[in-house]
């Protein structure tokens, strides 16, 4: 089980990723940058939790989780647009605009066998898709710690 | 689903690769991570190649004074024109968006004409980087992966942001390498920095000429550090820390950007840069979007010219197209015929001819980027209705390509007497001045609408807002009303736009640099108030939610 992880030491905050997503959709991206602080734009993009709320909030059980690939996907044919999913979403990643009446929703890019097209074009690599397992080691270590924006590793 | 075609992105000159698929509708974007320079990595302006390509506001169609017409009758229009005027009375300008190859035929063409009406539109400051200094070498992207220290001058990460991958690889390499930044605004890129110079808005030059003159003061001889270094608004230690950092024993580079609303003297300003290039033995890059010739005229006397009633014929191509600036550039309405290419409809539309072009992504080009010599090849087929821009050049002439005029280098000497000139040209700044902040964004409808304006807490404190007001910015040229960002970013005394919206462009006048007489757009001094309008209930700050 893949996710997308954010590793602040890189991130420039050039807003590629949300780029990228809008280019793919042609209109809203599904990745936005949210303010972690005053001075500070970071990608805020779905998290595809292991028991998502947003597809706990449809009224419709549009949002199902996959517990093979660990996505969360909502089917745009059923979709409704009553944002439901937007309000219930812990980290505001859902927007809450529609479009063709629909909420947007961050699918991993599941059309590519590649992978996300927000890490794939990540200037400097600080979104990385990577296995869940893989992850928590690291976070023992030092690639992914997370560090205060201000506080750069020197 | 097409196989992907391939190309080198023309967003600026960093030399990705880039591709896109057509699905039979539409065009996606295709990342090749087999590319050398950026291995698939793409900034937000190299993703929009796609909503280029497809974009609905294309033009397809001649127009005239904003109504469609045919080929043939554009084509019957300008050669009557053309009789109808003296060959001084044409003036020629080009900017971004034409190859080099194109350029160099539009000399051939006003040779050929025996107009020498010839200037380079692109006034964004980055063209100033075709000054040189003499004995510093461009660097290599070899330079830049072994990069022990480095200096950045102005915002490289959101000129290049692909670049800025390299530089940061390099930042983090080694405990031991460091990262010098030189900028009037603390940006993403400054908290990367081990020293930071934080400058008064466009004196980044004093900073510059006092930094050579610590690093090797027989490069930079009888330079008043203490001087220049208050003229910057820097301490002397700052640059000290600095000059140690940036010693000519240790490998690295210096890398520089500017663009509109930032520098008073791009020219020194690139100059300068290049000296603390030269002091400390490192390559030098000049980062920017694009790479312009300058023309046998100056931009700014064809201004003149044009308000003067001189010209009664403009063809105008490539991009700061004359209906997006009219406010800026008055003086176009008074020709009284003019022809102007573009790829997007006109928004207002234009007083003249405009013929459709095809894209910088639907030909194939050669060019150069930071690193070497790059070729394009087409990356859609051509849309439907526009026309090759040299199918067009030859309703003017035959328009034999002649190599155009380059600037000689500059000598150490040169730029100090331009510093001394600039430090006497300099005047303390009103109590508010203006900047600008480019992003490297995407064209048309593919940015924010750039309605925050940041001030300093400070500042914010001293004015009674918070970032819950509306403030109205008005310059001597436009007036916009803003909601107010409360950072610790803006230095006092200064209040940062985004300048990717005409509408904020618009608050910057265009101004002749006293050293180079090029027309620049330099940070400007301005007043606010606030407005009545409701606060906005939330936050401080506005997130992206609001």
């Amino acid at each position: 089980m893949k996710r997308i992880v954010l590793r602040p030491d890189y991130c420039i905050g050039c807003r590629s990723c949300e780029a990228a997503c809008r280019s793919m959709f042609k209109g809203e991206a599904r990745i936005r940058h949210g303010e972690v602080t005053a001075d500070t734009l970071l990608p805020q993009g779905c998290r595809h939790c292991e028991e998502p709320l947003c597809a706990a909030a449809c009224p419709f059980q549009v949002i199902v989780r996959n517990p093979e690939t660990g996505v969360v996907r909502k089917s745009d044919f059923h979709c409704v647009g009553c944002r439901s999913c937007a309000l219930a979403c812990p980290f505001g990643v859902i927007q809450p605009a529609l479009v063709r009446h629909m909420s947007q929703k961050c699918t991993l890019c599941s059309d590519r066998p590649e992978g996300p097209r927000c890490v794939q074009t990540c200037p400097t690599g600080a979104l990385q898709f990577v296995e869940e397992e893989k992850l928590t080691e690291k976070r023992a270590g030092v690639a992914f710690a997370v560090r205060s924006v201000h506080g750069r590793r020197l | 689903m097409t196989q992907p075609t391939r190309t080198t992105c023309p967003f600026c000159l960093n030399g990705c690769t880039s591709g896109v698929e057509f699905n039979g509708v539409e065009h996606k974007m295709h990342y090749f991570t087999d590319a050398e320079v950026n291995q698939g990595r793409l900034c937000p302006r190299g993703n929009s190649a796609s909503i280029v390509i497809d974009h609905r506001d294309r033009l397809c169609r001649p127009l005239l004074d904003g109504r469609d017409t045919t080929w043939l009758e554009a084509e019957a229009l300008v050669r009557r024109w053309l009789s109808e005027v003296k060959p001084e009375e044409l003036g020629i300008v080009y900017s971004r968006g034409r190859a080099a190859d194109e350029i160099r035929r539009l000399h051939g063409l006003a040779q050929e004409l025996g107009t020498p009406n010839l200037a380079c539109g692109h006034i964004e400051p980055e063209n100033a980087f075709n000054y040189r200094l003499e004995g510093v070498p461009d660097a290599t992207l070899a330079d830049i992966e072994s990069a022990k220290t480095m200096l950045l001058v102005g915002d490289v990460f959101s000129t290049s942001p692909v670049a800025s991958w390299r530089i940061l690889e390099a930042r983090y390499k080694d405990r031991k390498n460091r990262m010098v930044v030189v900028d009037s605004v603390r940006t993403r890129q400054a908290g990367f920095a081990h020293v930071f110079v934080q400058v008064r808005p466009g004196t980044e030059p004093f900073a510059l000429v006092a930094l050579a003159a610590l690093i090797d003061p027989k490069v930079a001889p009888a330079v008043e550090v203490d001087r220049y270094a208050a003229l910057a608004g820097v301490k002397r230690q700052g640059l000290e820390a600095a000059a140690a950092m940036l010693g000519p024993s240790v490998p690295g580079f210096v890398g520089s950007a500017m663009h509109t609303g930032r520098v008073h003297h791009p020219a020194l300003h690139s100059l300068a840069s290049q000296l603390v290039a030269k002091a400390s033995t490192k390559p030098f890059t000049g980062f920017r979007e694009t790479e312009l010739p300058f023309g046998p005229m100056r931009f700014s006397d064809l201004r003149k010219a044009m308000g003067d009633g001189k010209l009664r014929m403009l063809f105008w191509t490539g991009g700061l197209f004359p209906s997006s600036y009219g406010d800026l550039l008055p003086e176009t309405a008074k020709v009284e015929r003019l022809v102007a290419t573009s790829i997007f409809k006109p928004d207002p539309p234009v007083t003249g001819l405009v013929l459709p072009m095809t894209a910088e992504l639907e030909r194939a080009s050669v060019g150069r980027s930071y690193w070497g010599s790059i070729e394009r090849s087409p990356l859609a087929s051509p849309l439907s209705g526009t026309r090759a821009f040299g199918r067009v050049l030859e309703w003017f002439g035959q328009a034999v390509e002649k190599s155009e005029a380059t600037v000689s280098p500059s000598g150490v000497g040169e730029v100090l007497a331009m510093a001394t000139r600039a430090a006497e040209l300099a005047r303390a700044d009103g109590e508010l001045l203006l900047v600008g902040e480019k992003k490297a964004i995407g064209l048309r409808g593919f940015h924010d609408s750039e309605d925050e304006v940041s001030i300093g807490r400070a500042d914010a404190a001293r004015f009674g807002v918070s970032g819950r007001n509306y403030l109205r910015v008005k310059s001597p040229t436009a007036e916009r009303e803003f909601r107010v960002r409360v950072t610790d970013g803006v230095p006092h005394g200064v209040l940062l736009v985004g300048v990717n919206v005409h509408s904020n462009r618009c608050l910057f006048p265009l101004v002749e640099d006293e050293l180079t007489g090029e027309v620049t757009v330099p940070p400007v001094g301005v007043t606010m108030e606030k407005t009545e309008r409701v606060p906005v209930a939330g936050g401080e700050n506005l997130s992206v939610w609001a």
